[in-house]
């Protein structure tokens, strides 16, 4: 188990594990996120995440989305839900959010870093 | 429906009662299609995920129990046109179009971005998304026409 206490999610084709080698957690996406409604899952996974790296003062989040394969517009509405989070933050509680993505997945290359634009400065994509 | 088609023109055909889980598997029948008519990669993968976006829209929409896309694709020019039909209440009708009429005008990525904005503040389950993205991700003319309670939604990318 993470530092965060943070279940796994295994739903329907989605797999999104909470990853800690003590020094980085890396929240690992994997599979098809095409659910009708994604967020009825992520959503409060977001949430929990959110508050927990705030409890632990976590300064910096990876993300890894190098081995999902799809992820649907609803989905895409999840994850700026938990990005658009910060904007409540002052500049000292935020974290950091880096997204890794595969530059063999086109969708990734198109629609990753335009999350880079919802909370300036906080988001890095590479 | 019909589809405008020449002899040198390839084009599927599909018809399925809207059942979310087909759409997965029409978005893999879409890439295999592709795979085999066009040679880049990029584009198989946009026109896939453009499909599988409007037929989201399609099935969660529908009134009625049929659902058609049509894939037609010009070797000559490599241009491939996606054409998804369903029919709908006047509701959804007027939603899809005020959604269509907010997106289709400015630049691609300020649209996308102002609508993902606008979706993580949203409290009704949808994302109000797929069109704008659509739209950045694969550079494509999209187009809405309705005709009573039929909705036709067209892309096409060169």
């Amino acid at each position: 188990m993470n530092r965060l206490n943070i279940e796994n999610i295994h739903e329907d084709r989605m797999v999104v594990e909470v990853l800690d080698d003590n020094s980085n957690i890396t929240v690992k996406f994997k599979g098809d996120i095409d659910m009708e409604d994604p967020g009825l899952v992520l959503d409060p996974f977001f949430t929990t995440l959110h508050a927990k790296l705030l409890e632990h003062k976590v300064k910096e989040v990876n993300t890894d989305f190098k081995e999902l394969n799809f992820l649907n517009s609803s989905g895409i509405k999840a994850v700026a839900k938990w990005i658009m989070k910060l904007t409540e933050l002052t500049e000292a509680e935020r974290y950091s959010i880096r997204i890794q993505y595969n530059r063999d997945i086109t969708w990734q290359v198109t629609s990753l870093p335009t999350l880079n634009f919802l909370v300036p400065g906080v988001v890095k994509v590479e | 429906m019909s589809v405008d088609t020449t002899l040198t023109d390839g084009y599927i055909e599909l018809k399925f009662g809207p059942r979310w889980k087909y759409i997965a598997c029409v978005r893999g029948f879409i890439q295999n299609f592709l795979a085999i008519s066009i040679v880049d990669q990029s584009k198989a993968d946009k026109i896939a995920m453009a499909a599988s976006e409007l037929l989201e829209n399609a099935v969660k929409y529908a009134s009625r129990d049929d659902t058609h896309i049509v894939i037609k694709v010009s070797p000559a020019t490599e241009q491939i046109k996606i054409l998804v039909v369903n029919t709908a209440k006047q509701e959804s009708i007027n939603t899809l179009l005020s959604i269509y009429e907010k997106i289709s005008e400015g630049d691609p990525l300020q649209v996308y971005v102002t609508q993902m904005k606008e979706a993580a503040v949203r409290s009704d389950g949808k994302s109000h998304l797929g069109l704008a993205r659509i739209r950045y991700e694969t550079g494509g003319d999209l187009n809405v026409t309705v005709e009573k309670n039929e909705v036709q939604v067209s892309i096409a990318i060169g």
